[in-house]
């Protein structure tokens, strides 16, 4: 909420919140602590504000003028003008920003100096949102749904299995610009069933259903080699000779399981050969194969082996060709018959690979594969294995015949289950109802225990209480307006903030204990060192970046790159999605790169070094880089690149298909890295076509155009803004790559920013951005960060938890490990509102409306 | 082969345990078919019967056979200069736009001069395509959020669903082709969830639609390869039963313990669980689920083309077998910056329809405008083969709105909204027509659909101001 909305037009959730705290105010005697206007916020306006306010903002906004329907003089009441939260926060963010007052020239000195702007934001923060330093009001957040991401995270975790719930499940909303708002992650009936359609498949895949089972290896025809053939293709004029070697360690019976195909070309073919199949040299089987547009044999052995090496072979022996269509030779032979149902899969299968169905006539032929030989045993009963996953959630093997020592596996078994399911302990009785559940079917004839116990778990994979990260308070401190959420609630911020996924055991141990608090650092530290972390950095530069969409982005290389565009391999124009993926892990490494080795976070903005290889160096421009591998790479003195700004993820993403777009890169740099971005723009803005009028008939630059739109004083407010930094990075084209000219004409990416600072080109716009505007970028990364981390949008009770985050960046020269300690430490993370303040809130906005 | 000779409990379900492996193998092969063109070879299973109904009974036309209504979206409005007919009533000529229709001029009618004005700036500032998107079916001003309080209105066919739905194995179905989101925010303030979704079940709740064909189809008709979707449909629905009841109380025992916006988040869950509830009961009373004579379609095709043809193809097929008769369909979300590389357009849908005049441009937004309307000609004629239990074809006895929120994409107007009105709705409706109305709410026509659907009881519905008469 702060970092996007300077202006007015959002000022819902702020009335939100401030009925929210008239309402807690009347109801709870305990809520003094939340935030609300001190008793002496009046006095002390009209005594030190309003001069301040007098002096510098009435000639637009006061004594009769309301620019942008903001005066300061026209308050009906001390009441109204406290309750104008909206206001006085665009105010600070404004002031701060350095956006108002506005800067004119020769003006320079006639700014509000340092101490009045202290006064300022001192009386906006402490006295009318009532901050209290010393015990920040935390706000709260609603019970999150995990989102897709998450979830597929959490079943890896918990389950073992990758569960692809990017394509089961429909895409999650975003709110405040990440897909982790709590808020607006909805349940609809659809959603919830495709989770029950998921428990059930997730556990189907996951859970063993017996306790042993017979040993199966399967072979692929691949897997059959002999002098360069393979049995993944065989043909009937070629002669050849495979084998494969199955290893056993137990003298026992086994039974071989051979599933072969023929297939002939469409047209008939006269190939003819044997196929003969040998087991430890033993002749088995002799197929004789002639053209047939597809047939299946299966052959099934039971062998007595001793333990070692068994050797399973086939020869191809091509026969004179055959002369009439052998049209006798149709369905199957062997000890089983084709089932129509594998027929239908192999057709299936091989549509899938090529796509499409290939035109003009193929050689004609007569093929083989080796489908698969399956070796099962050893088949005696105690030589049977425990499935695989089986100990993962059966730690103590299989279950006790005893009915009552059966019961109390199954509930020693869903008890370890759940904790890690729910991301805390189950409370007593809701245990023994999913006992309840397992046990209904492990009693049915034909079920066995662990197909009950998979069903309490499907029941728990679809339960709220998995689906949604529900938090508690230190039950020490319930009773208190604001409390610290208990720590098993906090593992979970932790994990799903730097994991995208649930507490690993050890955070759940240190929860159980109580010791996760005070051993908060070492364990940020050890989860940043995960590579589960990757998570962390992926979503959130995905988001705050927009890295995500460089994959997606329409951007058409060929009219972008020209007559130039590298080509691949292939001879396709590049910039397909491997060089996006590259793009983006440019972006991802950088970040990461930052973090781990702990840089400041100026660095994201400018710096000596970037990420590349050979490819992306080239596109680029930057010399000597050879290889493959992304690396690190030192640039250039001279060099334009180093920085997010400089890569190619956020100029294409801020581009349009065939041209940049100076505009969204401007946008993209006051919300994204100042913090401090434009309203939208307004109903009727005159089109930018119009400004063409002016060229008689000339074809303008659209750099021209763009300066005749901001003549226009509707236009000029927020393009003076935007306009000059993205044209400063008009040397980019819309995929990233250096160029002089744009349409024939020199490009001129000189410009000054809306509060004063002059560059020439990108290079000294970074550094100016660095040098001058670092305390914006810490307060819009901050407030990003916290977005991230809390799963909801900011409010202004958390204006006073950002600037604190920030002033600790400044004296840590923006050590990235400032921020996330920061962000982790803060209160709204470690903290809660307790239940009564959110009671009606809700109902009260909505009956306004 | 030989088995020892009395098999434990253990080891049959050690047998079985390889039996169902294999199974599932193939079942998961038989699930990455690309979708053939389906022969229309589907039994209709409607339950009204053939023989006739009281006049404005519910989901019926006069006939007595189902009756269905349909919404499909296409974005960033349409080039006016090619999308409008000329002359008026029964004697118009098409438009470039329009020409894949001609061939059924008597199917259709194409209306002129609905808006939405509550899809206008106001005092909202800009935001037109979120708008757009979020004012179609619902007649009703978004709030404008980024935030935790997004909130619209009901939208038009969730109206009928919750009066209609009972009578079909799914009240409504969802779709869309945007299979891919946008990472970050979405139009100028506004919560993404405006732009994404068409459906709204209640003000606040949007109806997520599914992009993806496969679930779509396995959602519809059961998974796995032919002749094995009714049991598995039946399977997977005794298993969920069984744990609707578990995860209903813990839902409630949960509720109990949580503050009040939590238990808001509880109630979208119990609602949602409820659903399924419902939904199954009604499924049962319904008999087997149709099994049609068709592959399951793969996932998402990286051509879009296809994407809305499969789309159009499983609304045609949730039609004729009489699976839902309220459906929506979002082709694109509105403000969507799709290339059209198919036909030869490298920019992007949204920069080309902000032509600001310039010739070429204008060309090719009329020139994405066309293929849309290909797609759509396509699906109608679908619908024009396919014979519904009175033996009039599946488009007689159907309302399909194909239209947008956005009128000229260039200015983002949203009056005279671009509408096509396809069906005769049993008969009820007079295709044919260019027909011209003076500025009235697109919400009116909203209540003279669900009049027609038998929804009874409704004074106003969004803006509307009346019944759109003559249609």
């Amino acid at each position: 909420m702060l970092c996007p909305h300077v202006p007015l037009s959002n000022g819902s959730s702020f009335r939100a919140a401030f009925r929210l705290h008239l309402l807690a105010a009347a109801l709870a005697g305990t809520s003094s602590l939340l935030a609300g206007p001190k008793p002496t916020a009046a006095a002390s306006y009209h005594q030190n504000v309003a001069p301040i306010l007098e002096k510098y903002c009435y000639d637009c906004h006061g004594n009769g003028v309301g620019k942008g329907s903001v005066s300061f003089d026209e308050f009906e009441s001390d009441a109204e003008l406290l309750a104008k939260r909206d206001l006085w926060l665009a105010a600070l963010k404004n002031v701060r920003g350095g956006l108002m007052p506005p800067r004119e020239e020769g003006d320079e000195d006639a700014r509000p100096t340092a101490d009045e702007i202290a006064k300022l934001s001192h009386w906006i923060k402490f006295e009318a949102f009532g901050l209290d330093p010393a015990n920040p009001d935390p706000g709260r957040v609603t019970a999150r749904r995990l989102n897709r991401i998450e979830y597929r995270n959490t079943i890896r975790d918990l389950m073992g299995i990758d569960f692809n719930s990017e394509v089961e499940f429909p895409p999650d909303d975003s709110g405040n610009g990440f897909d982790n708002n709590g808020d607006v992650l909805t349940v609809s009936s659809l959603l919830l069933e495709k989770y029950l359609a998921a428990a059930e498949t997730i556990v189907d895949q996951a859970v063993p259903k017996v306790a042993k089972m017979i040993r199966e290896r399967t072979a692929s025809g691949r897997e059959f080699r002999g002098n360069g053939a393979t049995g993944e293709k065989l043909n009937a004029r070629n002669a050849a000779k495979i084998s494969r070697t199955f290893d056993v360690d137990r003298e026992d019976k086994y039974r071989v399981s051979i599933e072969l195909e023929a297939r002939g070309s469409f047209d008939f073919d006269p190939g003819h050969c044997q196929l003969i199949c040998k087991i430890d040299g033993e002749e088995r089987f002799v197929e004789d194969i002639v053209w047939c547009e597809r047939r299946t044999m299966r052959h099934e052995f039971e062998l007595a082996w001793k333990p070692g090496k068994h050797v399973v072979a086939f020869e191809v022996k091509p026969l004179p060709p055959v002369e009439a269509v052998a049209s006798a030779v149709t369905g199957t032979s062997g000890s089983s018959s084709t089932s129509s149902e594998a027929g239908l899969a192999a057709t299936t299968e091989r549509r899938t690979e090529s796509g499409r169905t290939r035109s003009g006539p193929p050689a004609t032929s007569v093929n083989m594969r080796i489908a698969s030989v399956q070796v099962v045993g050893p088949l005696s009963p105690q030589h049977w294995i425990v499935p695989q996953n089986h100990a993962r959630f059966f730690p103590d093997g299989p279950a006790p015949a005893d009915a009552a020592a059966r019961d109390a596996y199954a509930e020693k078994v869903l008890r370890a289950f759940t904790t890690r399911a729910f991301r805390r302990p189950l409370e007593d009785a809701r245990l023994q109802q999913l006992v309840r559940v397992a046990r209904d079917v492990y009693l049915q004839d034909g079920k066995t225990f662990e197909e009950g116990i998979g069903r309490a778990m499907m029941a728990s994979l679809a339960s709220p209480r998995f689906l949604f990260r529900v938090e508690d308070v230190d039950p020490a401190a319930a009773k208190d307006a604001i409390a610290p959420i208990d720590e098993f609630s906090l593992a979970s911020r932790l994990s799903y903030f730097l994991w995208s996924t649930m507490p690993d055991d050890e955070l759940l141990r240190l929860a159980a204990r109580g010791e996760l608090r005070k051993q908060l650092r070492p364990q940020v530290a050890r989860m940043l060192e995960d590579p589960k972390s990757q998570a962390f950095i992926k979503h959130f530069t995905g988001q705050w970046l927009q890295a995500r969409d460089v994959e997606s982005v329409p951007i058409n290389a060929r009219v972008v790159m020209g007559p130039n565009a590298p080509r691949n391999r292939d001879g396709r124009i590049e910039f397909d999605g491997a060089f996006r993926r590259l793009m983006r892990s440019e972006t991802e490494k950088y970040f990461e790169h930052v973090i781990r080795e702990d840089r400041s976070v100026l660095e994201l903005i400018d710096s000596d070094y970037t990420f590349l290889n050979d490819r992306l160096a080239q596109h680029y421009g930057v010399p000597d880089v050879t290889g493959e591998d992304l690396r690190l790479v030192k640039l250039p003195a001279d060099s334009v690149r180093g920085g997010i700004l400089t890569q190619g993820t956020v100029l294409a993403v801020t581009s349009n298909p065939t041209r940049t777009s100076p505009v969204k890169r401007g946008l993209f740099i006051l919300e994204n890295i100042l913090g401090t971005p434009p309203p939208p723009a307004p109903p009727n803005v005159p089109d930018l076509e119009e400004s063409k009028k002016e060229f008689k008939g000339r074809e303008p630059k659209l750099s021209e155009m763009l300066a005749v739109h901001r003549a226009n004083k509707l236009c000029s407010s927020c393009h003076e803004r935007m306009d000059p930094l993205g044209l400063a990075m008009e040397n980019f084209n819309a995929l990233g790559s250096w160029r002089e000219t744009e349409a024939g004409q020199p490009i001129e990416p000189a410009g000054k920013l809306v509060t004063g600072e002059a560059f020439a080109d990108v290079r000294e716009l970074k550094k100016v951005i660095v040098r001058e505007r670092a305390t914006d970028v810490y307060r819009c990364l901050t407030e990003k960060l916290l977005t991230y981390a809390l799963g909801r949008g900011l409010e202004y009770y958390d204006t006073h938890t950002i600037d604190d985050v920030v002033d600790q960046l400044s004296r840590a020269d923006g050590k990235m490990s400032v921020l996330l300690l920061g962000v982790i430490e803060s209160a709204p993370f470690q903290k809660q509102r307790t239940q009564p303040a959110s009671a009606a809130s809700v109902s009260l906005v909505s009956h306004e409306r | 082969m030989k088995r020892p000779i009395a098999l434990s409990r253990e080891e049959l379900a050690a047998q079985r345990h390889l039996a169902l492996n294999r199974r599932q193998f193939l079942r998961g092969l038989g699930a990455c078919v690309a979708l053939p063109m389906f022969e229309s070879a589907l039994r209709p299973v409607a339950r009204a019967a053939a023989a006739g109904a009281a006049p404005g009974a519910l989901g019926v036309t006069p006939s007595g056979a189902p009756l269905r209504m349909a919404f499909v979206y296409f974005p960033n409005g349409a080039h006016q200069a090619h999308w409008w007919p000329t002359g008026e009533g029964t004697n118009f000529k098409l438009g470039r736009t329009m020409q894949p229709l001609a061939g059924m001029r008597d199917s259709f009618q194409i209306l002129g001069g609905l808006d939405h004005k509550n899809a206008t700036a106001g005092n909202d500032g800009a935001g037109d395509h979120a708008r757009a998107n979020a004012t179609f079916l619902t007649g009703a001003r978004a709030r404008k959020t980024d935030s935790t309080d997004i909130e619209v209105g009901i939208s038009v066919d969730q109206v009928a669903a919750q009066k209609i739905g009972h009578l079909t194995r799914f009240s409504s179905l969802e779709l869309s082709c945007d299979a891919v989101r946008k990472a970050g925010r979405c139009d100028s303030g506004y919560s993404c969830a405006y732009q994404y979704n068409l459906s709204w079940a209640s003000p606040t709740t949007p109806m997520a639609p599914e992009p993806n064909p496969r679930l779509v189809f396995e959602r519809l008709f059961g998974a796995g390869a032919r002749g094995e979707r009714q049991a598995n449909f039946k399977q997977r629905q005794d298993t969920q039963r069984s744990l609707l009841d578990f995860v209903m109380e813990d839902a409630r025992s949960l509720q109990r313990q949580l503050g009040r916006a939590d238990r808001e988040k509880l109630d979208e869950y119990l609602t949602g669980v409820r659903g399924i509830e419902k939904r199954i009961q009604r499924a049962e009373s319904f008999g087997a689920v149709p099994d049609p004579k068709v592959e399951t379609p793969a996932g998402v095709p990286s051509n879009y083309g296809e994407h809305m043809d499969i789309m159009y193809e499983l609304l045609a097929m949730a039609f004729e077998t009489d699976s839902t008769r309220v459906a929506t369909l979002l082709l694109a979300h509105d403000g969507d910056n799709r290339a059209f590389p198919q036909i030869g357009i490298a920019e992007g849908h949204h920069y080309c329809s902000h032509h600001r005049n310039n010739e070429e441009l204008m060309n090719k937004i009329a020139d994405i405008d066309l293929y849309y309307m290909k797609h759509f000609a396509k699906f109608l004629a679908k619908l024009e083969e396919k014979k519904d239990v009175d033996g009039r074809s599946i488009l007689h006895n159907s309302m399909i709105v194909y239209g947008c929120g956005n009128s000229d994409g260039n200015r983002h107007t949203h009056h005279n909204l671009p509408i096509v009105l396809a069906g005769a709705g049993g008969g009820t409706l007079t295709p044919g027509r260019f027909t011209k109305v003076d500025s009235r709410p697109m919400s009116d026509l909203f209540l003279s659909m669900t009049d027609r659907m038998g929804v009874q009881g409704l004074e106003r519905f969004g803006d509307s101001s009346g019944r759109l008469k003559g249609v």
